[in-house]
């Protein structure tokens, strides 16, 4: 530890500094735009926002699918964390390896094999015609299902990580003690390794959801313009209306929304016990 | 049984992550005028008109610079602040810390909007500088926390030793601490390359006409033209993602950085 603070500073204020107005002061000035309608400060803009039904649609649409995300991720990713945890090492790093891989690959290629399979003509409705459910084919993209099934796909890897290296801080027989000791498979899920993986609960639950709340791509193209998400809606409001203070309250909300989540889960975490 | 069910509940979850790209790389090999899955009989046509349409060089090649300058511009900031952060005793250095991490918090487009209104608009910036300063703030914070954490392994004794045996601090930094974070400085080079140039939402409206990085143009391509060559070239980018951290989780063992 050294104790020259002016050098110290000299070393680590350039990059605040390149931070700090590149970064914090425009999204700052960004921020504050909604609440400086009329030439005063006010909430104005909040008001009219939400005065808007299809602004709320959209609000409580995104709010839903970030939920509904994060819990199927959840589900899923215990699933997946217990079961990959168990496997034998060299295994174990196999596996863990192909649930990464997919966060390395560009977030658009990933979001466009959803098009390949839930297209007009892609495998979903070759199989549904095929099968005779249905003579013409159905509409499955620019549905909320597309969203939710992208958005998952997206995020799920980092759910497991998280869970996984959680679990990986469970002494190992933990679990067969709990067993002996005549606690069923459910009982010890959640006495046993639901409490011992809140942690990584909260870590991968504010990343898929913060993810899912956030992301562009996915909505702009298995959503369109029929399954607005707050994302895509700042984008419209900007581009085709130039409507500077929704985009500014749509900002706001976004990352209120983000950091709620987190705080809300760590209460959870935290709470009993 | 019971690792057969596990097996089963593997199986299914890395068809969901893994499906899609195998996929994509057939789709591509279609030998039909459109998208379609299974793909009319097999060629290679669309992998090789990948190259031939003009807008996805141009975009290639300059979301290959911000992606290569960008994360060097942001490591130049990141090594001297993760060390400063790391080995001094600092005033505020929990504000400096949050400052350096925030692009990471706060929305892309959010973050690519605020660019376009405050910076580039009143300071006359141009879009391919507007870009580059905003990819290098985007990967700031990974370049702070993959150095800050391979220097926290790196026992401070050893430089200190290099200094009392008559080595300048600078030198000390240059020929021992640096020699032993390379590793991390690689690895944060190769999280700053991926992250810069998979980057969509920061990228939306800085893009101008006629500039515009990679994953932007080929959302535009999409729009307009329904053949398989976005299929393919997806397939080409998650190869080429693929070969960079295969390369390095070979050379230097990645995995243990990030």
């Amino acid at each position: 530890m050294f104790l020259n603070t002016r050098e110290g500073l000299a070393l680590a204020l350039p990059a605040a500094v390149f931070s700090f107005l590149l970064f914090l002061v425009p999204v700052g000035i960004l921020l504050s735009e909604a609440f400086r309608v009329d030439g005063g400060w006010s909430l104005g803009g909040y008001v009219e926002f939400f005065s808007k039904p299809l602004n709320q649609t959209v609000f409580f649409r995104t709010l839903k699918l970030g939920v509904l995300v994060t819990l199927t991720a959840a589900v899923i990713g215990y699933a997946a964390a217990i079961c990959i945890v168990n496997l034998g090492p060299t295994t174990r790093g196999r596996v863990f390896g192909l649930v990464v891989l997919p966060l390395m690959i560009s977030p658009v290629a990933r979001t466009y094999a959803w098009i390949v399979i839930l297209g007009r003509t892609g495998i979903v409705n070759d199989a549904i015609v095929g099968l005779g459910l249905s003579d013409t084919p159905i509409r499955l993209l620019f549905t909320e299902t597309a969203v939710f099934l992208g958005l998952l796909q997206l995020f799920l890897p980092l759910m497991i990580i998280s869970l996984v290296s959680a679990m990986e801080n469970i002494p190992k027989d933990l679990i067969p003690a709990a067993r002996v000791l005549g606690a069923n498979w459910l009982q010890v899920f959640f006495r046993v390794i639901l409490p011992l993986t809140r942690e990584g609960l909260v870590i991968g639950g504010t990343l898929v959801f913060t993810g899912a709340l956030t992301a562009y791509i996915t909505p702009a193209i298995l959503g369109g313009s029929k399954v607005l998400m707050l994302e895509t809606l700042l984008y419209q409001r900007v581009n085709v209306s130039n409507d500077f203070v929704s985009a500014s309250v749509i900002a706001m909300i976004l990352i209120v929304m983000s950091f709620s989540a987190n705080l809300l889960l760590r209460r959870i975490a935290t709470a009993r016990r | 049984m019971r690792g057969l069910t596990s097996w089963i509940i593997l199986g299914l979850t890395l068809t969901f992550l893994i499906g899609p790209f195998l996929i994509i790389i057939l789709a591509g090999a279609s030998g039909g005028p459109s998208l379609a899955f299974p793909p009319d009989g097999l060629s290679l046509k669309w992998y090789a008109k990948v190259f031939t349409v003009e807008s996805f060089r141009a975009s290639f090649l300059l979301s290959m610079f911000l992606a290569v300058f960008g994360t060097l511009a942001a490591l130049l900031l990141g090594i001297p602040a993760a060390y400063a952060l790391n080995r001094y005793k600092l005033p505020g250095d929990e504000t400096i810390r949050m400052i350096v991490a925030a692009p990471i918090i706060v929305p892309g487009i959010i973050v690519g909007l605020a660019l376009l209104r405050y910076l580039v608009v009143p300071l006359d910036f141009t879009v391919t500088v507007a870009l580059f300063l905003a990819h290098t703030a985007l990967v700031l914070p990974y370049a702070v926390r993959v150095v800050s954490a391979s220097l926290h392994n790196l026992r401070a004794d050893i430089e200190e030793a290099a200094v009392l045996l008559g080595c300048s601090r600078l030198g000390a930094f240059m020929r021992v601490v640096l020699p032993n974070i390379r590793g991390g400085v690689l690895a944060a080079f190769i999280l700053g390359f991926v992250t810069s140039f998979n980057q969509v939402p920061v990228s939306l409206f800085l893009s101008g006409p006629g500039v515009r990085t990679l994953p932007i143009d080929m959302l535009a391509y999409m729009e307009i033209t329904y053949d398989p060559s976005v299929a393919a070239l997806s397939a080409l980018l998650a190869f080429l993602s693929l070969a960079i951290v295969f390369a390095a989780e070979r050379l230097l063992g990645f995995s243990r950085y990030v």
